[in-house]
């Protein structure tokens, strides 16, 4: 990951960055920065999805602790 | 003679055998109504079955009973499964009960409308109440047996649609009398976690294997939980209080589970739209602007510069006429006095007075005006019409 922000958090950016875009008020120089970041974001969100590897599985234990869960899942 | 006669004993035993010897008794299936019923120390229970019209003697032994997943009491209507035999120390005939359930489906419905009843007059299912399923989960909590089907499901499909997700299981009893606290217990303790969904839930069975999901105090756990709720029991067709209650009703574990998480293709086509978005947007933008600047460049002023200077000349020379037209006013005006000045002084000419007759007299050049201007002896100059007299004064004498 890029930074600390999450997937979910950078889609909501990315989507509040071209709705003021659409807008049409911004100034020309800063449009074009903010048309850049956008597109970063747009690639960072498609790579974090996409690079996914499988989800942590855990299981809590009786004793309270959550172990890796190994479950049949792929039977 | 008394070989004929059989003892009490020996008749039982033979009982007995004809009844163990029958294939038909060896496995059957029976339904009535518990009355008599004896929970003995040991375990064991003993009790009578009935019908309207008739009734027959019943025994579970604790081995079986322990199994049981309901407490039998006078009234319960039973199912039970067994053999048929003969307790020879009685001389009666019994039914050895091994699997005993409440015949119950009537009745289990009856209470399942009882229950939603009181549950929605309270509010239970209120749509006020109900927790909004976040769109991106982080972490889900599952709260189902660790083995079969449904957590099999539930894991491969989100695996499936969305993987930027951590799954907390929370193995759980779904069946038999203990789930209903189990489940609790684990609703409960995944409350302690900072879970963003639950998914709560097990995959098919009978009304009697869902039935801890249509236990009150399930309902109670599902509500109070801060964590919201995706209750997904059995089948499509298999409705449970816990769905009511549920934030959100899946109607099985895997639509629960596509329901937890979005899916990465929706995702990533979505991204592709706003890309799209992003680029009609600054193509927009960059257009706006050059359309701004052409119609600066088309704007009339700077076409036609000329326009500019061309007012202000026009008022210049208004101007200029303006200013020639008050001089020429002050001018007439200044003129127009000068002459009257001349007629005045013309008027006041001292020698037309002395063309008209009258004389000036003078001594030492200065105009002689009052008799105290004079002394005897004083030279006198005076200018009439067409000369001047000198002449000497012999006598000065004031009017009187």
């Amino acid at each position: 990951m890029k930074n600390e922000k999450t997937f979910e958090e950078k889609l909501k950016e990315l989507e509040t960055i071209v709705s003021n875009l659409e807008s049409g008020d911004v100034p020309l120089d800063l449009a074009i920065n903010k048309f850049n970041d956008a597109m970063n974001l747009a690639k960072e969100c498609s790579e974090e999805l996409e690079q996914a590897n499988e989800t942590v599985n855990k299981l809590l234990t009786k004793d309270g602790n959550f172990e890796d869960f190994k479950g049949d899942v792929n039977a | 003679m008394n070989d004929k006669y059989l003892t009490v004993t020996q008749i039982n035993k033979y009982i007995k055998y004809k009844f163990d010897n029958d294939v038909n008794l060896k496995i059957v299936y029976l339904k009535g109504e518990i009355s008599n019923f004896k929970d003995h120390t040991t375990g064991h229970l003993y009790f009578t079955l009935k019908d309207e019209k008739s009734r027959i003697l019943a025994v579970m032994f604790k081995n079986n009973a322990i199994k049981l997943n309901f407490t039998p009491t006078n009234g319960s209507k039973v199912l039970v499964v067994g053999r048929i035999s003969a307790y020879e120390a009685n001389g009666n005939y019994q039914i050895y009960v091994e699997e005993m359930l409440e015949d119950g489906i009537g009745n289990l419905y009856l209470e399942f409308e009882k229950l939603k009843k009181k549950l929605q007059q309270e509010g239970y299912f209120d749509q006020a109440h109900k927790k909004p399923i976040p769109k991106f989960p982080k972490k889900i909590g599952i709260i189902t047996a660790p083995t079969g089907a449904a957590i099999r499901d539930i894991i491969t499909t989100i695996n499936r649609r969305y993987k930027l997700v951590e799954l907390y299981i929370f193995p759980a009893l779904v069946q038999g009398e203990n789930a209903k606290n189990d489940i609790v217990e684990k609703l409960n303790i995944a409350n302690n976690y900072d879970l963003d969904v639950i998914i709560l839930g097990r995959g098919g069975g009978s009304i009697e294997d869902l039935w801890a999901f249509n236990e009150e105090i399930v309902a109670n756990a599902i509500y109070n939980s801060r964590i919201p709720i995706i209750s997904a029991v059995g089948h499509e067709i298999d409705y449970t209080i816990s769905d009511f209650v549920a934030d959100l009703r899946a109607p099985t574990p895997t639509a629960a589970a596509e329901i937890a998480v979005p899916n990465i293709i929706d995702l990533l086509n979505y991204i592709k739209q706003i890309e799209i978005r992003n680029s009609k947007a600054i193509l927009r933008v960059i257009n706006k602007n050059e359309e701004k600047l052409e119609s600066i460049k088309n704007s009339y002023i700077l076409k036609n510069p000329n326009n500019l200077y061309e007012a202000k000349y026009q008022k210049l020379d208004n101007l200029i006429d303006k200013l020639g037209f008050c001089i020429t006013s002050i001018l007439a005006d200044k003129n127009n006095r000068f002459l009257n000045c001349l007629n005045k002084l013309e008027t006041l000419n001292p020698i037309n007075t002395i063309k008209r007759g009258y004389s000036i007299s003078k001594v030492n050049d200065k105009v002689i005006t009052d008799i105290k201007d004079i002394k005897k002896d004083d030279v006198l100059k005076t200018e009439i019409k067409s000369g001047t007299i000198t002449s000497k004064v012999i006598e000065v004498e004031v009017s009187k």
